[in-house]
């Protein structure tokens, strides 16, 4: 540390491994990481044990980068650790912002989880069913693994955050610019969003936008898109109006409907019920009857506004949790 | 944010809440809670001794945030907000809980209810705490007005317009003014001349240099708001005029019932079935004859035609009762040896001279013959032996019995209905239709010429039926509504409306469509949407669907609301497991 190096730590806490991935997609800029850095912790590259932060002094790491939710015992537990030990806290990609993907569990019951991942799936032996406990009796003694919760938790919820950065994953720009802005002392307020922009998807989507009226929902591919107009406008769901621009419209340039991974805007609380404003706000009939059908295009929309963002959401969770 | 020192006024509203709510109760809680200097009750809190407790409060302890927990805020609210202006505070530092309608009016167990009358004031007492001091803003007002129709209605408000001095617009689809009143002899129940009476308003319309009149012309347009609306109109050549004005009035009237849809009438079918528009036009011409060229001797009235059906209109078209009447006058004395039968469900005579007109009208010998709603009369077609060229057959309800009547000529006394372009129209400058078509009122009873748009206003039948004297009536009193705007010079917007944050709006447009009022606009070149606060009537409508949370509410902020709300959840911690 006498070379002032930066100190960091990588976690991945609940969730896909792709935004460990995405520091990685930064190409030869992890080798000036490397040079500029000390990295503490990052299990999926580095070698370092919990162990070894324990033993770090309170504040001994400059920058923690926390990605995943908080979804076990052990999330909780590092979460923690790594809080104490760190000067800067990010939640780092969706799932730490928001509980991401593995949040939309919330809509489940612990045990109905179990039962599809151990119990009532093909691709697992029937002698082999057995869902998890915390303890296991062996010859040898008890075996102990972290403890499942019933439910998911964004980062926050768990430890103070100073910073977010969201995306799933976060743009291999918006990482250099955090790591960057860390390394020259230039850091926007406590508690902000970094890397991303105060408004909407729409503002760079290059799509034209006219007044709108849909009649009916498509998914995007039962229907032949126009790639110079608004998604939404087609009937093609597109969280982009909810969310928080900054990732070069990934998606809706690709002719996907934004899938709001970014979060709500800055004054929003709640992504999914500003989408459902959103899109009951768009539907071209005044029939009850009519409006139902044309919402019978929508498959699944819970999953679909809350894609992101259930456990950031203000019912948090499913009410038979 | 400055400290908040919130004072809180419980009324017991007489026994009206006291009877049910422990006031004292909610007075002495409320008392304990954060930010609150001062909670008292008052038997009266509208009362001068009751407002001028606050305002001495707010004077003598330096108030800055009042809740009054009373009646509903449509009651009291502006009574209030001026106490608080008096005290020299802006007026929207006050809440008010509504512990009258939603407390003690609806529940019976005082217990319950005195708690849920703590728990809606102390919401109350959270969300005063994030009031902004809000300013109202004004407009100016454009003094020339667009009147829509140049019948008896338009007429009766441009002339009213004109002679006071103000620049009118009169458009007029046909070539003509006048209206449907024009296509009418004499009036009931006075028997004036409709010719003299119309022929003075339209003289009067061209000859007043403050009124241009366009017939052949039409409304293609119309933006803009309340004292600024921009009107584009085609004229007879075809060219579109713009037009500056800062009122509309609509007087598009009304058409007659299509007598052609009761099959049981014949009308279309039997020559001699005719509407009472086509006698109009016999009478005007000076010969009531049949289609052969006769004389008739049997005349045949039938009212409800199309009118009081639940088939075709439920509703009364009000003039066809005392118009029948006045035919039968006509027809008696053109043709003084016939024989009128008048045909009808009930006799409506309430205008004015109304009664007296259809008691001298049964002086005169007409047959009068009343038929069952269910059981409309049915016309055939007499044999080569009758001394009549139709029969009516009737259910009689005071007889009791089925009869047929002879008639040469029968007349179908067709009732009002919505025109064809009524809704094109009501589209055109923002105005709501009830379910047969008619253009709605603001209110009813209170606000009959005004609609649910500032400065577009309704006169006439195109509301619903009417009778010459209520049209004029309509007409003179949306006139005076717009002189008394012209008069102020600007119009005053409510502190309390809608607007975007340009920079958090990203132009999504899904706020565009949504607007009853038409206040958001969308500026192509700065691709952001926002909303013309004189035309916001702060339904929140754009807030809600703000994706973006762009729109904010005056008064109604998400922190405010969100406030509230968490004052009335009991609080549960997030607990991790």
């Amino acid at each position: 540390m006498a070379d002032k190096k930066l100190q960091i730590a990588l976690y991945w806490g609940a969730g896909c491994g792709g935004c460990d991935v995405a520091v990685l997609d930064t190409n030869e800029f992890i080798l000036d990481v490397a040079a500029l850095a000390d990295i503490r912790l990052w299990p999926i590259a580095v070698d370092g044990k919990y162990k070894d932060v324990e033993h770090m002094q309170d504040g001994e790491l400059d920058l923690t980068l926390y990605n995943g939710a908080v979804r076990n015992s052990e999330n909780e537990e590092i979460a923690k650790l790594l809080r104490q030990k760190s000067k800067i806290m990010v939640a780092f990609g969706s799932c730490a912002h928001m509980g991401g993907i593995p949040g939309l569990a919330n809509l489940c019951k612990k045990e109905e989880i179990f039962k599809t991942a151990y119990l009532d799936n093909p691709s697992i032996e029937s002698r082999n069913q057995v869902v998890p406990y915390p303890q296991t009796k062996v010859e040898v003694g008890e075996l102990e693994i972290p403890t499942f919760y019933k439910r998911v938790y964004k980062l926050d919820a768990i430890v103070p955050v100073d910073y977010y950065v969201p995306g799933c994953p976060p743009a291999p720009h918006q990482i250099k610019t955090v790591l960057l802005a860390v390394v020259g002392g230039k850091l926007p307020p406590r508690g902000s969003v970094v890397g991303a922009s105060d408004r909407a998807v729409c503002d760079e989507c290059q799509r034209k936008k006219n007044e709108k009226k849909v009649s009916k929902f498509y998914r995007p591919w039962q229907i032949i898109q126009d790639f110079d107009t608004c998604l939404m406008e087609q009937g093609i769901l597109c969280a982009g109006s909810a969310t928080r621009g900054g990732c070069g419209v990934r998606c809706p340039n690709t002719g996907q409907g934004c899938r709001g991974c970014y979060g709500p805007m800055p004054n929003v609380k709640d992504q999914g019920a500003k989408l459902l404003s959103a899109v009951s706000s768009v539907i071209d009939s005044k029939d009850p009857k009519e409006i139902e059908r044309i919402l019978a295009g929508i498959p699944d929309f819970v999953s679909m506004a809350y894609r992101f963002g259930l456990p950031a959401s203000m019912l948090q969770r499913s009410f038979q949790q | 944010m400055k400290e908040c020192k919130i004072g809180v006024y419980v009324c017991n509203c007489g026994t009206n809440i006291a009877k049910v709510v422990n006031v004292e109760e909610v007075v002495e809680s409320l008392g304990k809670m954060d930010g609150v200097v001062v909670a008292r009750s008052y038997k009266y809190m509208c009362s001068n001794p009751g407002q001028e407790m606050i305002v001495q409060d707010i004077k003598n302890l330096g108030l800055n945030r009042v809740v009054v927990a009373a009646c509903s805020p449509r009651m009291h609210e502006p009574t209030f907000r001026k106490a608080l202006e008096n005290a020299g505070i802006n007026p929207y530092f006050l809440e008010m809980a509504n512990i009258r309608e939603q407390c003690s009016w609806v529940h019976d167990d005082a217990i319950e209810a005195t708690e849920k009358a703590r728990v809606l004031t102390s919401a109350a007492v959270r969300r005063v705490k994030y009031h902004e001091p809000l300013e109202k803003r004004s407009v100016p007002m454009c003094p020339a007005t667009l009147v829509l129709g140049g019948g008896v209605a338009g007429l009766a408000a441009a002339l009213e317009l004109g002679d006071a001095g103000q620049q009118v617009y009169l458009v007029e689809r046909e070539n003509r003014l006048g209206g449907n009143v024009g296509r009418v002899d004499l009036t009931a129940p006075y028997l004036d001349s409709a010719r003299d009476l119309l022929t003075e308003f339209i003289t009067r319309a061209n000859q007043n240099p403050k009124i241009t009149v366009m017939i052949q012309s039409k409304l293609v347009e119309l933006g803009g708001y309340v004292g600024n609306f921009q009107a584009r109109v085609e004229d007879a050549q075809g060219d579109i005029i713009e037009l500056a004005v800062g009122s509309v009035v609509v007087c598009t009237g009304y058409k007659e019932f299509d007598a052609s849809r009761i099959k049981s009438l014949a009308y279309g079918w039997l020559p001699n079935v005719i509407t009472s528009f086509e006698l109009e036009g016999m009478i005007r011409k000076g010969k009531i004859l049949t289609k052969e060229g006769n004389v008739p001797q049997y005349v045949a009235l039938i009212h409800c035609v199309g009118s009081r059906s639940l088939e075709y209109h439920p509703y009364c078209s009000r003039v066809c009762c005392m118009t029948a009447l006045k035919y039968a006058h006509e027809i008696k004395s053109a043709i003084p040896k016939s024989y009128v039968s008048d045909v009808y469900i009930d006799m409506h005579a309430f205008g004015k001279g109304c009664e007296d007109f259809y008691r001298r009208s049964t002086e005169a010998k007409t047959m009068f013959l009343m038929y069952e709603k269910g059981h409309p009369p049915r016309i055939r077609e007499a044999g080569p032996d009758d001394d009549c060229g139709m029969f009516i057959w009737v259910k009689e309800q005071l007889s009791g019995e089925e009869i047929e009547i002879p008639a040469d000529l029968v007349v179908l006394m067709v009732g009002m209905e919505p025109r064809e372009d009524s809704e094109a129209v009501a589209h055109l400058v923002n105005i709501s239709r009830d379910k047969h078509g008619w253009f709605i009122e603001s209110h009813p009873k209170l606000d009959p010429v005004a609609t649910t748009t500032d400065g577009v206003f309704i006169a006439g039948a195109c509301s619903s039926p009417k009778d010459i004297p209520d049209t004029v009536a309509q007409a003179r009193a949306a006139a005076a509504r717009i002189l008394a705007k012209i008069a102020k010079g600007e119009i005053w917007a409510d502190a309390v409306y809608a607007e975007v944050d340009e920079d958090l709006c990203s132009g999504c447009r899904v706020c565009n469509e949504l607007c009853p009022y038409t206040a958001v606009e969308y500026d192509k070149v700065k691709k952001r949407s926002h909303v013309i606060y004189a035309m916001c009537k702060a339904c929140g409508a754009c807030v809600a669907a703000c994706p973006s949370g762009a729109i904010k509410a005056r008064h109604f902020t998400d922190q405010q609301i969100f406030a509230q709300i968490e004052g009335v959840l009991p609080w549960h911690s997030n607990h991790v497991s």
